[in-house]
């Protein structure tokens, strides 16, 4: 369980990266899912005690991000957004040299590094230097780093971003394999929808809903987005088309102006929020 | 009470420092060329009569090197690789990864020392007393440069800005100070001045305890203090818990 209390955090002046949230993380799978600049890697670099706050406080399960570091830092794994792996090592020796440095000693990371890869699928790759790896399996060793070192949080940001869509099946796999809290940040909206039991919506550096798939979704049961050229009474303008959500049994009347029906996806909460598109 | 996580020093060391002479040589090889380079043309311009320094000067050039190209490892795995980020939240701290880094360095280095080593021994420069002292300076000399590493790796935003200033610096450290060439050939007052870069005092304390040069002890204590100095300002600038 994550709390966040009045987590604020400013980059230079006026440039509030996180504006003063407060929001609870339930445990298991949860993602955190907004556009470039919302402020998810940030609140993640605080939470995992990479970043220090301008102010507030966040607590994972109980223990204080400023105060009780080093405890927290014995319980949690976090793998940055973009991370690679160093090219001339193996993916065991860098798993086997992560779980060094989570304390392990050298027969047990050795084990879990042999388990944590096998878990993932990379039985056959362990032992080949991370330069030859295909994108997916580079992601997979990070992840057998957070499976080995048995952490009770794992954070991961945005942990498929660049991937083909293989790539990210492959590496939406190795993410069910982790068994304590994960809190993974993504603006795949697919993503957040197939990995996490709860959905956490951020923009502008605040949260703006929270819910299952199904329960954000309530809200525009029953309808589709159409898209168009032109502008229609109560759409919502993004780029050069507008974006209207109309009940299916409605579409016929709109046959003249748009172009395109859509089915409902959870990026057109972000659009009915007015995040920032003009409607 | 500065505790060390060994087993991640150690793993580090064998891993990034002895498996990587095996999987990349040439990397090696390039840290060697400069000061193999300037020791063939010692040789020949004084006609032999400076190569003992060269030796020396060029072990010590080897040395700084190595360290000061960790510069370029560490902000590539801080801006890039993100690796310094992924060991933030773990029990290494940021004196485990330095030393890490320092470690793989200085065992990296091992190959190149022994080529000196060798060398000097056919010149009959080293005893076994005075190579006690060297060694001292050596590693005084890979914690130093590596520290500086750190503190340029620490400064910098942009990865493109590091290869340059590692470039240069390099240069400065290696070529200007009496490395090459006794370093009574410096006026003193300037000899201070450039004893800002550990090579310095290293040269001058190496080149005194096998009899080159006169002894010069100051020399050592300001090694020590550089030493120092720059470990904790590494420290301060590595950016483990940024703001």
């Amino acid at each position: 369980m994550i709390e966040i209390r009045n987590l604020e955090k400013e980059y230079g002046k006026n440039q509030k990266a996180l504006d003063s949230i407060t929001q609870d993380l339930e445990g298991g799978i949860v993602s955190i899912i907004g556009r470039n600049g919302a402020g998810k890697t940030t609140l993640l670099r605080i939470l995992s005690t990479q970043l220090k706050s301008s102010s507030g406080e966040a607590y994972i399960d109980g223990l204080s991000v400023n105060k009780d570091m080093k405890k927290i830092r014995n319980k949690i794994v976090s793998i940055p957004q973009e991370a690679a792996p160093i090219g001339i090592l193996t993916a065991y020796e860098q798993v086997f040299m992560y779980l060094t440095g989570k304390g392990f000693s050298f027969h047990s990371a050795k084990q879990e590094s042999i388990r944590a890869l096998k878990s993932v699928g990379m039985d056959n790759k362990m032992h080949v230097p991370t330069d030859e790896l295909s994108g997916g399996m580079k992601r997979k060793m990070f992840v057998a780093m957070a499976l080995g070192s048995n952490a009770e949080t794992v954070f991961l940001d945005e942990p498929t971003t660049g991937l083909d869509p293989l790539s990210r099946l492959e590496t939406w796999g190795a993410i069910k394999e982790l068994t304590g809290n994960v809190v993974l940040t993504t603006h795949y909206m697919e993503e957040a929808t197939e990995l996490s039991k709860k959905i956490y919506m951020m923009d502008s550096g605040k949260f703006i809903g929270s819910g299952t798939a199904d329960e954000l979704l309530f809200e525009l049961r029953g309808k589709v987005r159409i898209e168009s050229r032109q502008h229609m009474p109560g759409s919502y303008n993004i780029g050069n088309i507008y974006v209207k959500y109309v009940d299916r049994s409605d579409i016929t009347k709109y046959e003249k102006v748009y172009y395109s029906i859509k089915q409902i996806s959870i990026e057109d909460l972000f659009i009915i929020r007015g995040v920032n598109l003009e409607s | 009470m500065l505790t060390l996580n060994l087993r991640f020093i150690m793993t580090m060391a064998w891993y990034y420092g002895v498996k990587t002479i095996v999987r990349g040589p040439s990397y090696l090889i390039a840290s060697l060329a400069t000061p193999l380079t300037l020791l063939f043309l010692v040789f020949v311009l004084s006609h032999g009569a400076l190569v003992k320094f060269a030796i020396v000067g060029g072990l010590i050039a080897f040395v700084g090197t190595v360290g000061l190209s960790g510069a370029g490892d560490s902000a590539f795995f801080r801006l890039q690789l993100r690796i310094q980020d992924l060991y933030v939240p773990s029990r290494v701290s940021p004196f485990d990864y330095m030393a890490a880094f320092t470690l793989s360095y200085l065992v990296f280095s091992v190959p190149g020392i022994i080529l000196y080593i060798y060398l000097g021994s056919a010149y009959h420069l080293f005893n076994s007393y005075d190579s006690v002292m060297m060694i001292l300076v050596m590693l005084l000399l890979i914690i130093s440069t590596t520290s500086i590493s750190f503190i340029i790796s620490g400064s910098i935003k942009h990865l493109r800005n590091i290869w340059g200033i590692t470039g240069i610096l390099t240069i400065i450290t290696s070529i200007l100070p009496p490395t090459f060439y006794p370093y009574g050939y410096v006026p003193k007052d300037f000899l201070y001045i450039i004893a800002l870069s550990p090579t310095t005092p290293a040269a001058v304390v190496v080149q005194g305890a096998f009899g080159l040069s006169p002894m010069m002890d100051s020399m050592f204590y300001i090694l020590i203090i550089e030493t120092i100095c720059y470990t904790i300002l590494a420290r301060i600038l590595v950016r483990w818990r940024e703001n």
